[in-house]
């Protein structure tokens, strides 16, 4: 993995800060250095172009309205917008304004290679991103239904369908899995 | 794990869907342990998202945001009265400790680029104090912010994140101690729109002072037609 240099991220929470103060321009330099990661998420999760864009027009907004929120101190600014923005285009799929689309599946692909890009600026070196090795180590059902409610936004009861399983078994399964996650996680933190 | 702590993930990650997600929305905003886990959580899956593709938008949508930014009414104003309201409502649930760091941090806000920030704890020149309420949406994550600016007979109506249907407006009304509902205008979703307020409901506004939203047809109530049904509730409280 490539890590973002130090000097980026530091540049990044800057500008973050700045934001914060109401510097316009701090949006802009956000924007230029994050918009393509977040977009990617974005589309990721909506599955149409036309909404990722809604939804990132949305996610900016929203960070230059209500920029206090981010917490400098505590999580590196590339993970916190990722968060942000992927929270924000699950609430467009929760509140019923947007009907999914279906990623093609050569996009999706790279996903099940579980394997973080080594090609992206942003990623954090500093933070263990022991979440992948972790993974590796549930079932490979609950793995598999846990990536996807991530990568795809899905609920419980979608996932439920979409593997024909009763509802109560999937949330057991999922349940279980999350356990056994915070373990191998917490054993890291 | 505890059920809350199950709650907590299956939040962070999305699961959730319908009433489950509403109640574990207000969770997160009331109870400060939940949100922690909350925030612990979407901290641990975070790097998940580094194996997703980045994609570059069109310019487009940098240019929509510019131009959004540009139509914001006082944008200025609103922005940093927004947040000194934000910080006002965090400080509320901190301790005094956290509350003495967190002006600090805010120091710099207050004395950015450009015009100064009003200072709303100390505004000057009124006796009427400020008015917050926030009304939540039924059925949806999103709420409403109402805040009154005693200075400028100025409702500010925050509606940011909502959207249009294309079919109905929703109305907001003030509800008076006797007689009839004053409408106080029409939501503008997406946006952050002053209002402005009829001299008598200026001078009824108070702590408690009751507002309603009705589902009403595009452009609100139609002349002597029954408003629609009511779809949410708020109260002002003095800040």
């Amino acid at each position: 993995m490539q890590p973002a240099s130090k000097q980026a991220r530091e540049k990044l929470k800057a500008a973050m800060v700045r934001l914060a103060g109401g510097d316009r321009d701090a949006l802009e330099e956000v924007y230029r250095a994050t918009s393509a990661k977040l977009f990617g998420i974005c589309y990721r999760i909506l599955g149409d172009e036309k909404e990722a864009e809604d939804a990132l027009q949305d996610v900016y907004l929203t960070l230059w309205r209500r920029a206090d929120r981010y917490d400098a101190d505590r999580a590196s600014p590339i993970s916190w917008l990722a968060t942000f923005a992927r929270n924000r285009a699950i609430d467009r799929l929760r509140t019923g304004k947007v009907r999914r689309g279906a990623v093609p599946e050569d996009e999706a692909a790279p996903i099940a290679d579980e394997t973080p890009l080594a090609d992206t600026m942003m990623i954090d070196a500093e933070r263990e991103a022991r979440v992948h090795t972790c993974l590796e180590t549930l079932d490979e059902t609950p793995r598999g239904a846990i990536r996807t409610a991530f990568f795809e936004g899905r609920t419980y009861a979608e996932l439920a369908e979409r593997m024909d399983v009763p509802l109560g078994t999937m949330k057991s399964w999922i349940r279980r899995g999350l356990a056994k996650l915070k373990t191998c996680m917490e054993a890291g933190e | 794990m505890t059920s809350d702590e199950t709650l907590a993930a299956e939040y962070a990650l999305g699961l959730l869907e319908g009433e489950d997600l509403l109640a574990a929305r207000a969770r997160e905003v009331r109870d400060p342990a939940f949100a922690e886990e909350v925030a612990r959580w979407q901290e641990r899956l975070a790097p998940l998202a580094d194996a997703i593709h980045p994609r570059m938008p069109r310019e487009e949508v940098w240019q929509r945001i510019e131009a959004e930014l540009a139509s914001d009414d006082g944008s200025a104003d609103v922005v940093s009265l927004r947040r000194s309201l934000r910080r006002w409502q965090w400080a509320g649930g901190l301790s005094a400790a956290a509350a003495v760091a967190l002006a600090f941090l805010a120091l710099p806000q207050l004395t950015g680029p450009g015009e100064p920030a009003p200072d709303i704890a100390t505004a000057p020149g009124s006796d009427a104090p400020l008015l917050a309420a926030n009304m939540p949406i039924e059925g949806t994550p999103l709420s409403l912010d109402f805040t009154y600016l005693p200075e400028k007979d100025s409702l500010l109506v925050g509606a940011v994140g909502l959207t249009a249907d294309g079919v109905h407006d929703h109305e907001i009304w003030f509800v008076p101690e006797e007689g009839d509902l004053v409408s106080l205008g029409i939501v503008t979703p997406g946006k952050v729109v002053a209002h402005t307020v009829p001299e008598d409901v200026a001078r009824a506004l108070e702590n408690g002072s009751q507002l309603v939203l009705t589902r009403e047809p595009l452009g609100g109530k139609p002349e002597g037609v029954d408003a629609g049904p009511v779809v949410a509730e708020a109260r002002f409280t003095t800040i």
